[in-house]
């Protein structure tokens, strides 16, 4: 009788104990795989490698792992992993390289007039597409007329606003005249967008490139092989006799696979994943700095953000060295409130450095404020924060330490097409955005800075600030635009609307069978055509 | 008397005593919590960063420096706050709804059930999102943290009202013909009197065992709301928010996955295996009563 009677609790209790299992194990699965996995993939990469005998010419397939590509067209690829694949299939007319340095690609050499208004450039010899036909001057003039279209429909168009004619001034010579000096042309027509297609392709996203590798199959939402270009005009590149990028869905999965050796290469991962790979044996693990960034910025043109007390306040309340070292764990650098990154070498002044962490200071200040126009020294802002990297993690240190200085904020975690989307991030007062790292400091003056900027955020306003941006985007004197820019640093660092507090590393891992690796600010642009297998 | 044998009969179990022992720790934790966590649970103690668990840090440290025991502790009060309010509602709305429908029958309770049908034909996490997907919408993404919990709170009610309705609607209808009821309703009491006096009795063993029962489900179901970032905002210490928190993080930081995942897990079973006694220990009374009729 008891029996029958407890029969359909004792169901629902174990019920639940099983959903609670589930949850559990579904939640550690991951970290669970990699240490029984090595077993299996170990016995298979000794059996690919002899396959391939040491004859002439390149040999190893090294096999990355990157979130899946969509687009294939140079023209309208963005994320890291479409311009990785579209790195290796086409070539850029002229490559920046891992100093950040502009570096010949197609174009083995150029001049530069007087007056900085025309480029020449001197192609390479002996170029032929992946289909056999040989490449030209007017390929280049095709490529960058269909990247410079305004009826076009791509985002390039407005880059390539300052071109007034592409001419093929010689079967291997182009040259480009633009309607007003632009100090920063070559690093323009580095762009990722800007890979040399064949002139009238009738689809620019199949794959008929001048690279240095070949593709053999892609099967989207899994992967894309590649094979040496066996014609490819650099010598001794490729190192390898195969490519493959095989798509994956979040990162944890990529390094799981990367330690089960199904993959040789991974780029960007968490902070937490990099570090345990890095007592992983067979993987060498690099990081390096970057210029890219997670700005925090007040909204600069309304109360409470318009008395610049205010903003020196937070500024005052902020310990960005404990961020860095709480939410970066240390990797890339400390930020000093300026786009101007470390790696932009005689533009940023390591010097100029925003005010130490006062928090009585800064509580003084917000009460004077307050007592003055009638507003909370509490602030009482909604801190509004895109869900992805370490940006939630440096919205609840934030909140702590402003806490300290009497500011009470309200975190809200948004999903990046919520924080993005509608330019809702334009319109609040409070928000963390990142942003990339670019090769020169100019695109964020101009885009998030500059009063007419299309993304000022901080809807900020400063006359002397404006004409140091155009000073810094026009002089063709070097010495003219490092003391810009430093002054642009100075200012940002005592007034400035936003505050940076660190700048981000870049992670890689890569396989010990490998040599010759070298990793790009930018993860999507590293170029590991110069890769071999280790003997 | 009878309260007492039911309390007698429910501690002689030893599943049950334990989940009674479970619930009453939880509820403590809940009232007293807040004001025994060793740490500021919302603090980063900078000196000990991603400590594994010790003397002093009984659940380690999680990514950003914070006590983990203190941040388990801390969120016992926002679970139960939330669970057992929600839990209330909706056992008050559903018992109000069950036996009216239940006893007057007809079209009205063909309406409201077919409209719970509806309701209940989407799985409970599902039609959460959706709620409170529809409630973001109208207010914004900016709502303030009450308002969330606000949001939250209204959510368990409508998904668990339903569930009630229906239990207490079938004992209704199973009681509606019996000579007490015909004998109160032919001495011209009126509905009010006879629902409370004559229904509700006959349903409050079920009903005690289903508000247990669903006390437990709405803990998993606004940590499974937390864990989907839809819930709670950080850095509140949320249950299902630190599970999500420390997945991210967990090849660095396990303890701060563990500590409240696995107290999920307790308090979940807890509160079951005190649904589970509680229904026993109800019918095992109501057999004895037959017995001695």
């Amino acid at each position: 009788m008891k029996r029958s009677v407890s029969t359909p609790g004792r169901a629902g209790t174990l019920f639940a104990l099983l959903a609670v299992l589930t949850l559990l194990l579904v939640a550690c699965a991951p970290a669970a795989a990699p240490t029984d996995t090595p077993a299996e993939p170990a016995a298979e990469t000794p059996a690919e490698s002899p396959a391939e005998p040491a004859a002439s010419g390149p040999s190893g397939t090294l096999r990355v792992a990157f979130q899946p590509i969509v687009a294939t067209d140079p023209g309208l690829i963005s994320s890291d992993s479409e311009v990785f694949v579209a790195n290796h299939v086409f070539d850029y007319l002229v490559d920046v390289d891992p100093q950040s340095n502009i570096a010949p690609r197609l174009a083995t050499d150029w001049t530069i007039s007087e007056d900085g208004l025309t480029y020449t450039f001197t192609l390479a010899e002996g170029v032929t597409f992946h289909d056999g036909s040989p490449f030209s001057a007017a390929d280049v003039v095709y490529t960058f007329d269909r990247l410079r279209d305004p009826d076009g429909g791509l985002a390039t168009a407005s880059l390539y606003g300052d071109i007034a004619s592409i001419e093929a001034t010689g079967d291997l010579e182009v040259t480009f005249t633009l309607t007003a000096a632009n100090p920063f042309f070559l690093y323009d027509l580095s762009d990722n967008h800007a890979l040399i297609i064949k002139a009238g392709a009738a689809d620019p996203g199949d794959f008929n490139g001048t690279g240095p590798f070949k593709v053999v199959s892609y099967t989207p939402e899994d992967r894309i092989v590649l094979e040496a270009n066996p014609a490819y005009f650099q010598a001794g590149k490729p190192g390898l006799a195969g490519l493959e990028v095989i798509f994956f869905a979040d990162d944890q999965a990529m390094v799981d696979a990367l330690r089960g050796g199904q993959v040789d290469l991974v780029l960007r991962m968490s902070t937490a994943l990099f570090e345990s790979l890095k007592t992983e044996a067979g993987i060498t693990t690099l990081d390096i700095p970057t210029n890219g960034f997670d700005l925090v910025r007040l909204r600069a043109d309304r109360a409470p953000g318009n008395d610049p007390r205010v903003i020196q306040a937070l500024k005052l309340a902020t310990d960005r060295t404990a961020i860095w070292q709480l939410v970066q764990q240390g990797y890339g650098a400390v930020g000093n409130d300026s786009p101007v990154g470390p790696l932009y070498g005689p533009y940023h002044d390591p010097a100029i450095v925003p005010v130490v962490r006062d928090v009585n200071a800064a509580r003084a200040l917000l009460e004077e404020w307050a007592a003055e126009t009638g507003g909370d020294p509490a602030l009482n802002l909604v801190l509004h924060v895109p869900d992805s990297g370490g940006r939630p993690d440096l919205a609840a240190v934030l909140q702590q330490q402003w806490a300290e200085a009497g500011i009470v904020v309200e975190i809200s975690v948004e999903p990046e097409s919520v924080y993005y989307g509608d330019n809702g991030w334009l319109e609040v007062d409070l928000g963390i955005t990142g942003w990339g790292s670019r090769p020169y400091p100019q695109f964020y003056f101009t885009q998030m800075l500059a009063s007419d900027g299309e993304w000022n955020e901080a809807h900020w306003s400063d006359a002397e600030v404006d004409a140091l941006i155009a000073t810094a985007g026009s002089t063709l004197n070097e010495a003219e635009r490092v003391d810009a820019y430093r002054q642009l640093q100075s200012i940002l660092a005592s007034r400035g609307p936003v505050i940076i507090p660190y700048y981000f590393a870049q992670f890689g891992a890569i396989s010990e069978a490998f040599l010759g690796f070298e990793m790009k600010a930018f993860a999507g642009r590293t170029d590991v055509s110069g890769v071999t297998l280790a003997p | 008397m009878r309260q007492h044998s039911i309390v007698r009969r429910l501690l002689a179990d030893p599943a049950s005593a334990l989940g009674a022992a479970i619930v009453a720790l939880f509820v403590l934790a809940a009232v007293f919590g807040p004001a025994l966590t060793p740490f500021d649970p919302n603090q980063s103690i900078y000196e000990s960063v991603r400590v594994p668990p010790s003397a002093q840090h009984w659940f380690g440290t999680d990514h950003l420096a914070r006590d983990v025991f203190s941040r388990v502790l801390a969120g016992a009060r926002s679970a139960l706050l939330l669970a057992g309010g929600g839990t209330l509602v909706a056992v008050l709305f559903g018992t109000a709804i069950g036996l009216v429908s239940g006893f007057r029958g007809g079209w009205l309770d063909e309406v409201l059930m077919r409209f719970f049908d509806a309701l209940l034909s989407l799985p409970a996490l599902l039609l959460a999102l959706l709620l409170l997907g529809t409630l973001r919408a109208a207010y914004g993404e900016s709502v303030s943290a009450i308002g969330r919990g606000l949001g939250v709170f209204l959510v368990l009610a409508v998904v668990y009202t339903p569930i009630v309705a229906r239990v207490v609607r079938s004992v209704a209808l199973g009681v509606r013909g019996r000579a007490w009821v015909e004998a109160a309703r032919l001495q011209g009491e009126r509905l009010p009197r006879i629902l409370l006096r004559e229904i509700l009795p006959a349903a409050l063993p079920a009903l005690a065992v289903e508000a247990a029962l669903r006390f437990s489900y709405a803990i998993f179901l606004i940590s499974s709301l937390g864990f989907l970032g839809v819930g709670v905002q950080p850095p509140n210490p949320d249950w299902g928010l630190m599970v999500n928190e420390g997945r991210r993080n967990l090849s660095q930081v396990p303890w701060a996955m563990w500590a409240p995942a696995v107290t999920i897990a307790v308090v979940v079973v807890g509160a079951n295996l005190l649904a589970d006694g509680l229904k026993r220990a109800l019918m095992e009374r109501d057999l004895q009563r037959e017995k001695d009729a």
